[in-house]
């Protein structure tokens, strides 16, 4: 820093201060600067994540304020994975009683595994075909059907929930495990919004040259057989961005869940850290650590899949 | 499997025999249009994977009826409810209110009944009865189910148990319960509020503990849907404007039914100033909202993602992995984490501003406070996707460009402003445009940070914070809303205004689709 102070006092006093730095030492003070502004910004990052770390250790339900927990605690874990624990009702006579979670919140972030999975699978196979169609046939109003899924898809879920409500009423009274607070319900709902994804594939799948399938249909093969032999197992960066773009989303999704799922042993992980967080009562403690249990993850398998999923986004997104 | 190979035979085949099925039992449930519906989607499949001349749409399929039915028919419906009153006061459609009034009923003296319950099962029971003047008449009902419902309205939505006459010498099955077991509160409270009807269509039900009575119905339905009061004569008819059952005088009879409204919900945005004046607010505020959002997390990302760009520092990789991470993990979650760092009192945010500048912002109270934190929030959740898209594009920009610029004397600055923002701005406009439209409906955000508050002075459920889609979905589902109409035609008005930005959108990205 000190080398990086002095040109500057230099200039304070003269007032032409960018002409007598050499081309050097402009050029480290930019650095310092840019490591400076990145730190910084990391500290940002980084501070809400540590502090949610630290509460789900600290005793008590405290919203996340300290770095370091002062009084440490596994009863948030214990609670969270399902473990009784034993909890001191009254300080004074040092009456217990044993604590366990009735639905165990690790059961949450299964549930969401669960489903985020089938669903994204379920894109995939909705998307990926429909793309297909889009990229490689041709049809009648086929431009004209890319934007209207395009513009449709812009009404917001949220808003389409009593429809969502009437359709699994509708189809519970039939099929009782496709109807309301069903997971199976959930998934159908959440398998109708494929029009972005439909747009990635079908941008990825244009900028492969098709002569390849050209060549192996003179050779006999059938289209279906050039789609699955050829062009899927070219496109498996974009299905896997795909993938995990979906998977994301619906890990994140609450407002769809929330209505459809209604017993705790169905809700989903962000229907059931939602609900740690009541107007009255905020078990913080507990929130953090299922935060923690399910956020890590997600959070490594994202960056483990870093760099498919920014290749993904500019090939699909940005394309001309 | 282009020319319909048995494989492709089974397969169909294996889908369509168990939705026929199905359609089936929907038939006999009496839906018919819906049955009839389902027909034609099932035939349509068959076609599709059949017919070679529909080879095309095999890929499509799929993905457009999950579209059709999760997409199209929601929005359809919910542009259909838009034109209705439909709400907690009007919330049966109009032949459910008439039963219920067909239900209502005055004593009229006329025949009693001793009776017995037979039990079958567990819950389930068939009614015997007998005339206390003429034992030759005697009829038994079906049986039934006869469980306390927790909710005591859910009684009298029950339509009445038909009865059929007994054959003489004939008894119904099962056993008959003494009177003691019969006057058990688990029994004797959901009987007493079931109806049955006989077959002359005169109602019984119990009176006291010992006997059932004929009570006839208080409302004849006439045919042309008016209901005449057989004591005294007033004749009530559906008033289709208020959606409610009046007298000639205007008087209000029963629950209210789902009407048709026209453009009275829309209306009502327009011209009633408890909705108006909240609606405009809430606009300004959404679109103030996405377009901040957007400007600022792509301001941040941009600058983040030239600084990486720059070849002299090190530690790039680990820097932008880092400041990926608030992409990484779920955005619920790190919305609640917010949630706790923001808290006015305990919040480490200002727990930290306190101890540095002796200042304490209410994040909670204070609606400009409110609205300071959501974007910085938001900001910390949209600046890694602008940073990863920006930095794509910076990729692209020859670096011959940027030689050629310093030999002409210019800086970095300059640089970025003549240079980088001009070629990258362009190609990213139409993600900047779906960015704000994601923003302008971003109802998490919302819902879980703030839930809209702190509330608007003097506008009912409306929130100072709350966006178009919050205030919509408060209408809808919120306890003192329920007025689906309403929320339906804002939920339209939203949906015009978001798909003409994303038509602009594809205007302006798809020169070729």
């Amino acid at each position: 820093m000190t080398t990086v102070q002095t040109p500057r006092k230099e200039e304070s006093q003269t007032g032409t201060v960018r002409k007598r730095l050499t081309p050097t030492q402009k050029i480290a003070i930019r650095k310092v600067l840019a490591h400076a502004f990145l730190i910084g910004f990391i500290i940002l990052v980084l501070v809400p994540f540590i502090m949610v770390i630290s509460a789900s250790f600290r005793k008590g339900n405290f919203a996340p304020s300290e770095l370091i927990p002062d009084k440490i605690s596994l009863e948030h874990w214990k609670f969270v994975l399902g473990i009784p624990y034993q909890e001191v009702v009254n300080p004074a006579t040092g009456e217990t009683r044993i604590v366990k979670a009735a639905t165990p919140p690790l059961l949450w972030f299964w549930n969401s595994i669960k489903v985020s999975f089938i669903a994204s699978a379920g894109i995939i196979f909705l998307s990926g075909s429909a793309a297909y169609g889009f990229a490689r046939l041709y049809f009648k109003f086929r431009s004209a059907t890319l934007g209207t899924l395009l513009i449709l898809q812009m009404f917001p879920m949220v808003l389409a929930l009593v429809a969502f409500y009437v359709i699994l009423d509708f189809t519970g009274q039939y099929i009782p495990w496709l109807g309301l607070n069903t997971q199976p319900g959930l998934i159908m709902i959440y398998l109708g919004g494929i029009s972005s994804y439909i747009w990635m594939i079908k941008g990825y799948f244009e900028t492969i040259p098709p002569s390849m399938e050209e060549s192996a249909r003179i050779d006999g093969a059938t289209q279906f057989q050039t789609f699955i032999r050829i062009l899927l197992p070219i496109s498996a960066p974009i299905f896997a961005v795909v993938f995990i773009l979906a998977f994301i989303g619906y890990m994140s999704e609450y407002p769809v869940a929330s209505v459809v799922l209604q017993s705790s042993d169905n809700w989903t992980l962000a229907v059931g850290a939602n609900s740690f967080l009541y107007e009255q009562e905020k078990l913080w403690g507990r929130f953090s650590a299922l935060a923690v249990l399910s956020g890590v993850p997600i959070t490594v398998i994202f960056l483990l899949c870093q760099r498919f999923i920014v290749g993904g986004l500019v090939s699909g997104g940005v394309k001309e | 499997m282009t020319k319909g190979s048995p494989l492709s035979l089974v397969i169909v085949a294996l889908v369509a025999l168990p939705a026929l099925y199905l359609d089936f039992v929907l038939y006999q449930a009496g839906t018919g249009w819906i049955a009839l519906i389902f027909l034609i989607i099932i035939a349509l499949f068959v076609f599709v994977y059949l017919s070679p001349s529909a080879y095309t749409f095999r890929y499509l399929f799929p993905g457009l009826f999950g579209f059709a039915l999760f997409v199209i028919f929601p929005l359809l419906y919910t542009v259909l409810i838009s034109f209705t009153k439909y709400s907690s006061q009007n919330l049966l459609p109009l032949e459910r209110v008439i039963s219920l009034l067909r239900q209502e009923t005055f004593s009229t003296g006329g025949s009693t009944f001793q009776y017995k319950l037979f039990k079958q099962s567990d819950t389930q029971y068939i009614l015997y009865l007998q005339d206390e003047k003429d034992p030759a008449r005697r009829f038994a009902s079906d049986p039934f189910d006869l469980t306390v419902s927790t909710g005591s309205h859910a009684i009298s939505l029950l339509d009445p148990q038909p009865l059929q006459p007994l054959p003489p010498g004939q008894q119904p099955p099962g056993q008959p319960l003494e009177m003691p077991q019969v006057t058990r509160a688990k029994l004797f409270i959901p009987m007493r509020g079931r109806q049955f009807v006989l077959p002359d269509d005169k109602l019984v039900s119990m009176e006291g503990l010992q006997k059932f009575s004929t009570r006839d119905r208080l409302w004849i339905l006439n045919p042309d849907r008016t209901l005449t009061n057989r004591k005294d004569g007033t004749i009530i008819r559906p008033d289709f404007r208020t959606g409610f059952f009046v007298n000639e005088k205007g008087q209000r009879y029963g629950v209210g039914f789902r009407v048709f409204s026209g453009f009275e919900n829309y209306m009502r945005i327009v011209t009633d100033p408890r909705i108006q004046g909240p609606f405009v607010r809430i606009f300004v505020w959404t679109v103030t909202f996405s377009a901040l959002s957007v400007l600022s997390s792509f301001g941040v990302g941009v600058l983040i993602a030239v600084i990486l760009e720059w070849k002299e520092v090190r530690f790039r990789g680990i820097y932008r992995t880092l400041l990926i991470l608030p992409y990484a993990v779920p955005a619920v979650l790190s919305i609640l984490i917010f949630k706790g760092l923001f808290n006015q009192e305990f919040g480490a945010v200002n727990e930290f501003l306190r101890a540095m500048f002796h200042f304490a912002p209410e994040w909670e109270t204070n609606p400009w406070g409110a609205r300071v934190m959501l974007l910085l929030v938001n900001v910390w959740l949209g600046y890694p996707y602008m940073m990863l898209i920006s930095t794509g594009m910076l990729q692209s920009i020859p670096v011959t460009i940027y030689e050629a610029s310093a030999i002409d004397g210019s800086n970095p600055l300059k640089d970025f402003y003549h240079i980088t923002l001009p070629l990258i701005i362009p190609p990213l406009l139409p993600i900047l445009i779906s960015s704000f439209a994601f923003n302008f409906n971003n109802f998490n955000l919302i819902y879980l940070l703030t839930a809209g508050g702190p509330k608007m002075v003097g506008g009912g459920i409306a929130g100072e914070t709350d966006l178009l889609v919050n205030y919509t979905f408060n209408i809808a589902f919120r306890d003192s809303g329920t007025n689906y109409g309403l929320a339906s035609a804002v939920a339209t008005l939203l949906f015009i205004i978001v798909g003409t930005l994303a038509w602009i959108n594809l205007r302006m990205s798809g020169r070729r689709i």
